[in-house]
């Protein structure tokens, strides 16, 4: 069974249509990169995948559950997919250390006091970011901010992680920290779908390439074969455009 | 020639002091009164029943938009034409309390909309229940955005406690047209209430710093 099975899902937003009949699979293990223009319906979809936004047509199953279904509890299914959003969405009055334990402590997965912060020094050994254990987001940089974003999620230990958009907020200098991370992730076999503009990342580490266009999938497969040869004309296109 | 004799107030220490300290009382209780109001009404604006919504907009547009005076007024004459009847005290503190619920109401009602959607989502997608989310994401730095403004919102109601008198409460303005009444030495007594008051509200105000400082922490910006 896949780990996230996405068939036929349609969305709008009032009268526009932004999923028009989305089918993917996600594999466990698998880095799956979704690629195409601003309002392709890319960041729209990752956030179906846990549950943000309602779906008007469709099902999602992640580890064989109907995400939308009314007797899905979805606060159950979230602790174990982490999402990465594009702005960080740190918790601005909470330390480093209680952003990331805040929720491991209070859905019970862990004790307060010694136990967690041992679970935050392990976490933010994986982004290298343990000396900022007891910095405020404030004082920290965006790459920073969303390396501990990155950690918090780990925290919960989720066996899918999402990243929407991850490096887009960020200056250009401080792009590459936040993928070395990701690729990091990558080769410890987490299972990751990231919506990204970062083609090099999407070459290079992702196992599939899926592109977006006009709210279908409408290439998708191994990176490789598809920035080599792609099947349509906007694919073609967009790769031209974005290089 | 003005000829200024604070002697003759000594005597009245007393009524000063009691004066005061229902001052203090009535802004205390108002204010803890006020304050539930206020996160009781903000919580029903952002209700899903428009009935609910309507009935926290007509109270908050009437009270801020009325004399408090008169507010006052309709609680300890009117009532009693409805068979309740207060006592000055508790009358004064019923007024105050829905007056200060008022301005408290949307004053947290802001505060809490100030919260970006995205923190929430970020709390949601952690696995946080809606009450978690609130009481962890929301609040303290909501807490944060309306602490200047609701500690304005005490000073003012500190200040506004001397309506009571109008019911003849004994609270400081009160005691100061009776010590004034029995001395005729209305500038003095004058004074020396603006003292009083002036000195409240300042040590109201390194209070409130003082403890803003303590709780809020966090760097802001970025």
């Amino acid at each position: 069974m896949a780990l996230v099975e996405i068939s036929n899902v349609h969305k709008s937003f009032g009268e526009v249509e932004v999923l028009r009949g989305i089918d993917l699979t996600v594999e466990k293990g698998e880095i799956v990169t979704i690629i195409g223009r601003s309002g392709s319906g890319k960041s729209t979809l990752l956030r179906c995948i846990n549950g943000l936004e309602q779906i008007n047509g469709g099902e999602i199953k992640v580890a064989g559950e109907l995400v939308h279904s009314r007797s899905t509890d979805l606060r159950k299914l979230r602790e174990h997919v982490g999402i990465v959003f594009q702005q960080f969405n740190l918790f601005p009055h909470m330390t480093v250390a209680r952003n990331i334990t805040l929720a491991p402590v209070l859905t019970g997965k862990i004790a307060k006091g010694d136990a967690a912060r041992e679970l935050a020094r392990k976490v933010l050994a994986q982004v290298g970011l343990e000396e900022k254990i007891d910095a405020y987001p404030g004082q920290l940089s965006g790459g920073q901010q969303q390396r501990v974003a990155i950690a918090r999620c780990l925290a919960m230990s989720p066996y899918l992680m999402l990243f929407d958009e991850v490096t887009s907020a960020l200056d250009p200098e401080l792009v590459g920290e936040v993928l070395k991370v990701m690729e990091d992730l990558a080769t410890q076999g987490m299972t990751m779908i990231l919506v990204t503009h970062e083609m090099n990342f999407a070459r290079n580490v992702a196992s599939k390439l899926v592109f977006m266009h006009a709210g279908m999938v409408h290439e998708e497969g191994r990176p490789a074969d598809l920035f080599a040869n792609p099947a349509t004309p906007e694919l073609a296109n967009f790769i031209s455009s974005v290089r | 020639m003005l000829q200024l004799n604070f002697n003759q107030l000594w005597r009245y220490q007393d009524e000063f002091l009691h004066g005061m300290s229902l001052t203090l009382l009535l802004t205390l209780v108002a204010t803890v009164a006020g304050l539930a109001i206020g996160l009781a009404g903000a919580a029903a604006a952002g209700s899903r029943f428009a009935a609910l919504r309507l009935l926290v907009r007509s109270y908050v547009e009437v009270i801020r938009n009325t004399p408090a005076l008169i507010q006052l007024f309709l609680i300890f004459f009117v009532l009693p034409y409805a068979g309740l009847r207060l006592p000055p005290v508790y009358a004064a503190a019923t007024a105050l309390s829905i007056y200060m619920g008022a301005y408290a109401t949307e004053i947290i009602r802001g505060g809490l909309a100030s919260i970006p959607r995205s923190q929430v989502e970020a709390g949601q997608c952690l696995g946080l229940t809606r009450w978690q989310v609130f009481r962890h994401v929301i609040l303290p730095p909501a807490l944060r955005n309306i602490y200047p403004s609701i500690t304005s919102q005490i000073v003012l109601l500190l200040l506004g406690t001397s309506l009571a008198s109008q019911v003849s409460a004994p609270e400081l303005f009160h005691a100061a047209a009776f010590v004034e009444s029995r001395t005729f030495r209305s500038f003095e007594v004058y004074a020396v209430v603006c003292a009083i008051y002036f000195t409240l509200v300042l040590a109201f105000r390194l209070a409130f710093a003082g403890i803003g400082r303590i709780a809020f922490r966090w760097p802001t910006g970025r």
